[in-house]
């Protein structure tokens, strides 16, 4: 196989590479804050806010990523009255569907992450006269980032993956352009490309994460 | 005037009465122990004057002010300056362990009293220096002994210069060498006229360090006065019992 032929395989691919890295990297960002604000709203002593943000959640984890994919992408727009206020860019209504998706299982995380921490903490805090807000800003949340920091690193690892599912919303992205070229000159070398590049990202992301761990470390 | 005051102090979990009737004055440069068996609500005294429990009745004064009076608690203010004067040593120390020895002490007086480093630096390191630990300054908690931990946490304490310090079990997590550094810490502490209360089961520290001792039994006041009153003649048999045990163990 020629390096020509090569690159006329890998560069279309990389162009939808693209675009599986932009949504993970919009949905990782907006996603992990939006999820600690609903960690915040379940454990919120108004119990509506509470029971809103626990449906949410258990909405977004009980049903298929893909189903709500659809939904954002072709289903708002069909909703009666405002639906078509909801006729949105695809790429964006999909990358929607994947930060409220997320956004429900890093809340998750991160309750498991604050029920993990001593109540001796908040105690001691309280004694040294510390408010709430600075036991949370400066005692909590640095020790509740470093032990979930483990599951974090896994979830975005599945994310990397799920932006595949794009290709049922009709994004292009990676796996698209790889199933293309399949198609147009009947190889599978397009598949192993596209498995080299989400290993890679999988691996470039296992090692920020390894990293953070270790700065972050104090067991 | 005493510089806590507690009267009648009642406190109960759902069903369960913890403190029944607790009354006693503590002055300024005391050094209170406070023993009885477990369970018979020490810590829940302890932790009620520094607001980590939720009194049902009864009245707290200190310095002067109510903290409670008759059941009924002061406004938030109040109430938080009245904090600010007593720091605690918890039996499982409570460091923040994200943080360095130095950042364990700094966090507080920054924060709380928006001190500047030209204050909280130095002071960090003088507390340090004498509890014998400046030379962990930069080490994070988890590389400390157990004895080392509960001398950072009284250092600690002391940076936000509490009038009294209240320690709950601070030697119970320890075995009997590093029980011993943190003992000597405290009662250089009293030494220098800390008013101090200290749930303890040491009773030679109750002994030879408090000049007021008081026995719990059951959520009461069994019996208080001096050492030498309640450790070394004690008039009640829950007392005589409790203290056989203790010594005897
Ligand atoms: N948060 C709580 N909820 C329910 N019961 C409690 C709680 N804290 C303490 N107790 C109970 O109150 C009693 C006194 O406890 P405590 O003050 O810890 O005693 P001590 O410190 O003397 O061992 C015990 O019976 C204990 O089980
Ligand atoms: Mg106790």
């Amino acid at each position: 196989m020629s390096y020509e032929y090569f690159m006329s395989m890998l560069i279309p691919m990389l162009e939808g590479a693209k675009a599986t890295v932009l949504l993970f990297v919009i949905a990782i960002v907006l996603s992990i804050p939006l999820g600690f604000l609903l960690t915040l709203a379940v454990r919120s002593s108004i119990k509506p806010i509470s029971y809103l943000a626990q449906t949410f959640i258990y909405v977004m984890r009980g049903t298929p990523l893909l189903l709500q994919l659809l939904f954002f992408v072709f289903g708002l727009p069909l909703l009666p009255v405002i639906g078509e206020y909801l006729v949105l860019d695809r790429f964006v209504a999909a990358t929607l569907a994947f930060i409220l998706n997320y956004s429900a299982y890093f809340a998750e995380i991160f309750r498991g992450g604050l029920i993990s921490i001593d109540k001796g903490q908040y105690e001691a805090s309280k004694v040294l006269g510390l408010s709430k807000w600075q036991t949370t800003v400066r005692v909590i949340l640095p020790q509740m980032f470093r032990v979930t920091l483990p599951p974090i690193a896994n979830e975005s690892v599945s994310l990397v993956k799920d932006t595949a599912l794009l290709y049922a919303v009709a994004v292009p992205e990676l796996l698209h352009y790889a199933q293309t070229v399949v198609n147009r000159d009947f190889t599978i070398i397009p598949f192993f490309i596209a498995a080299g590049i989400y290993l890679l990202i999988a691996f470039g992301l296992t090692i920020v994460f390894k990293y953070l761990e270790r700065k972050l470390q104090y067991e | 005037m005493s510089f806590i005051e507690v009267r009648n102090l009642q406190k109960s979990f759902g069903p369960l009465e913890v403190l029944k009737d607790i009354s006693f004055d503590v002055q300024k440069n005391d050094v209170m122990a406070i023993i009885g068996p477990s369970g018979s609500g020490k810590s829940t005294m302890l932790r009620s004057l520094i607001q980590l429990e939720q009194v049902g009745g009864g009245s707290i004064i200190v310095d002067g002010d109510y903290l409670v009076k008759d059941g009924i608690y002061t406004n938030p203010t109040d109430s938080k300056m009245i904090n600010s004067k007593m720091g605690m040593v918890f039996q499982q120390f409570n460091l923040f362990p994200h943080l360095t020895v130095k950042q364990n002490l700094e966090l507080a007086p920054k924060l709380v009293k928006k001190e500047k480093v030209e204050d909280y630096g130095h002071r960090s390191i003088e507390l340090l220096e004498k509890v014998g630990l400046a030379s962990k300054a930069d080490e994070l908690p988890s590389r400390l002994s157990g004895g080392q931990k509960q001398r950072v946490a009284i250092a600690r304490a002391l940076m936000m210069n509490p009038d009294i310090l209240l320690f709950d079990e601070p030697t119970s997590a320890l075995d009997p060498q590093l029980t011993k550094e943190v003992l000597e810490v405290m009662r250089n502490l009293a030494e220098e006229h800390m008013t101090m209360i200290v749930v303890t089961h040491e009773m030679e520290f109750a002994s030879n360090v408090a000049n007021h001792v008081i026995f719990m039994d059951d959520g009461k006041i069994v019996e208080a006065g001096t050492p030498d009153e309640v450790i070394k003649s004690p008039k009640e048999l829950r007392t005589k019992r409790f203290l056989n045990y203790e010594l005897n163990k």
